[in-house]
């Protein structure tokens, strides 16, 4: 899920940035720092879409670097257990397949994958119903469902299910070519 | 209102009755490594105290401990476990003089017999049956749980791994799961399970497994059915909530003062109750006869007024449609009397004391009089 939410940040800026565009600079590094990383309290973050304020620098002894307080607005996707998420397949193995949503890495095992599709290995392992109608392989997209998430500091993972109403392959790669 | 209110409470205490055979009947506080032997085997213990807590509300441990007659270093390591399991509720506080005889003068349902207890480190605990549900859900979730997130378990070191390990475990060389200790390759636990039942016919396997699966899903919900019946019967209930002890004190307290109750006598403890009362903490110094006509696994202690012989049908033999009276359900009768009189409750304590025998059988005629009444009103 997305959520629109404000966090704060202490900068820590070289001197040598100082100038008219500091504050350029600043929202600049904030940026490249923060966007794409992930906290286990917030999730990823996606986006910065606004600053809301910049505090009072203070300049720490010794180096010259100076701290600047950021409070800024940004778009964070935390997944949950129950969510449905639509997502791409990047590995398909005896054990499984693995997933992205984005940033966020999925696996299914091979439990979770309805019991009529069975798995082909080969130079394109995949999944395969006994009809072979349904495929799914590397870049196969799927719908699936969160049954659980492991949240680390700094890393998120989950393991979904396709074994439900409406759940599993959306687009097939393999039939379209 | 008495009566009212042990009928709203009795539910609750059959739901935990139910849970604690359902999930806690093979509970051992032992740890895992330690062997087994006859004597050290507690198995059952869990059930015995969550029923014995049912019976109680706030109680003191070493008290509970004395009835029970388990090693109070036991009671708590089970204690311990239920509190994790958000089944009780313990609250611990340095008890002074002063606090013991808060204490004291509060046991309408407990008993307390040194009001001038030195300081130590005393605590209490009462069962919440709220937390029974939450933790009843908790429960169902983890059992669904099961089937879903899958373990892997190396069949060379026995470590084993849920599927949330599985970015830690795929290797770049084939399409198994390895260990990350061994580099063994990871079996799944339903796999390994049917591999060993069923020897291994890749398909077949699997479908069997399947099956196997929902017989056992069956087969659980079959036997949670009573239980899930009771869930549904208590949804709409308020929940019997004692307080927080200190609150559940004070209470308790006014409650006696309004009775015109001398507080501190420390033999008032409630024998009265026979086994649906409260603990017993005199135990060790009165004649204790075990009740041969009340022989339900209880260990009954015989109460003299004997308003309490005939026999309660344990909560798994009884189903819906049959006529019981109140006795054989259970406590209801002796429940009733702690939540509806408290005069009924301090007085009924005939445990030798003569002089107020007499006033404590006319107490209690009143008060089944009145209980019968309400009953047949209700009937109607």
């Amino acid at each position: 899920m997305f959520f629109h939410i404000v966090l704060e940040r202490n900068m820590q800026l070289h001197p040598r940035h100082f100038g008219r565009d500091l504050r350029d600079k600043l929202v600049t590094k904030l940026m490249k720092d923060v966007e794409g990383t992930c906290s286990g309290r917030h999730g990823f973050i996606v986006a910065i879409t606004g600053i809301e304020s910049v505090g009072k620098g203070l300049i720490r002894d010794g180096t010259g670097f100076v701290t600047f307080p950021v409070k800024y607005q940004c778009v964070v996707f935390r997944p949950f257990k129950g969510e449905i998420l639509e997502a791409v397949v990047t590995m398909v193995n005896k054990m499984g397949f693995f997933a992205e949503a984005g940033p966020v890495q999925i696996f299914v095992s091979n439990h979770l994958i309805p019991d009529d599709m069975e798995f082909q290995s080969g130079d394109m392992a995949n999944y395969t119903t006994s009809d072979g109608s349904v495929k799914i392989q590397k870049d196969s997209e799927v719908r699936l469902k969160i049954i659980g998430t492991r949240v680390d500091a700094t890393e998120i993972f989950c393991i979904g299910t396709i074994k439900d109403d409406f759940l599993g392959v959306i687009s097939d790669p393999g039939a379209a070519s | 209102m008495g009566s009212h209110e042990a009928l709203s409470v009795d539910p609750f205490k059959r739901l935990v009755k139910l849970a604690a055979r359902a999930f806690y009947d093979d509970i051992t506080t032992k740890g895992d490594k330690q062997p087994k032997t006859g004597r050290s085997d507690n198995r059952g213990i869990a059930v015995v105290v969550l029923d014995a807590l049912t019976r109680r509300q706030w109680v003191r441990e070493e008290d509970l401990a004395k009835d029970l007659k388990l090693h109070s270093k036991q009671l708590r390591r089970t204690l311990r476990f239920f509190e994790e399991e958000k089944l009780v509720t313990r609250d611990h506080r340095k008890e002074t003089a002063k606090g013991a005889k808060i204490y004291s003068a509060a046991v309408a349902a407990t008993g307390d017999g040194q009001p001038g207890g030195r300081e130590g480190d005393e605590k209490l605990k009462m069962h919440t049956h709220s937390y029974c549900c939450l933790d009843y859900a908790q429960l169902k979730d983890e059992l669904e749980s099961k089937n879903t997130v899958q373990e892997y378990i190396c069949p060379n070191c026995s470590k084993r791994y849920t599927a949330l390990d599985a970015l830690r475990l795929i290797s770049p060389h084939d399409e198994y799961f390895h260990c990350e200790s061994c580099d063994g390759v990871l079996v799944a636990e339903a796999d390994k399970l049917a591999a060993q039942e069923l020897g291994d016919g890749d398909d077949n396997a699997r479908r069997r497994r399947h099956e196997k699966l929902k017989d056992m899903l069956q087969n659980m919900e079959e036997q949670l059915k009573p239980l899930m019946d009771q869930l549904g019967r208590v949804k709409d209930l308020t929940v019997p909530e004692f307080g927080s002890l200190q609150a559940w004190e004070l209470q308790n307290a006014a409650g006696r003062a309004a009775n015109g109750d001398h507080g501190n006598d420390p033999s008032k403890s409630s024998q009265g109750f026979g086994f649906g009362g409260t603990p017993m903490p005199y135990v060790g110094e009165t004649k204790v006869e075990v009740d041969f006509s009340g022989i339900d696994g209880k260990g009954e202690i015989k109460s003299e007024n004997g308003n309490a012989p005939m026999k309660v049908l344990p909560p798994w033999m009884i189903r819906q449609g049959m006529k019981l009276t109140e006795e054989q359900r259970g406590e209801t009768k002796q429940e009733a009397k702690m939540a509806g009189s408290l005069t009924a409750v301090e007085s009924s304590d005939d445990k030798k004391i003569t002089d107020e025998k007499d006033d404590v059988k006319n107490i209690q005629d009143e008060y089944v009089k009145a209980y019968y009444a309400a009953l047949l009103k209700r009937q109607r």
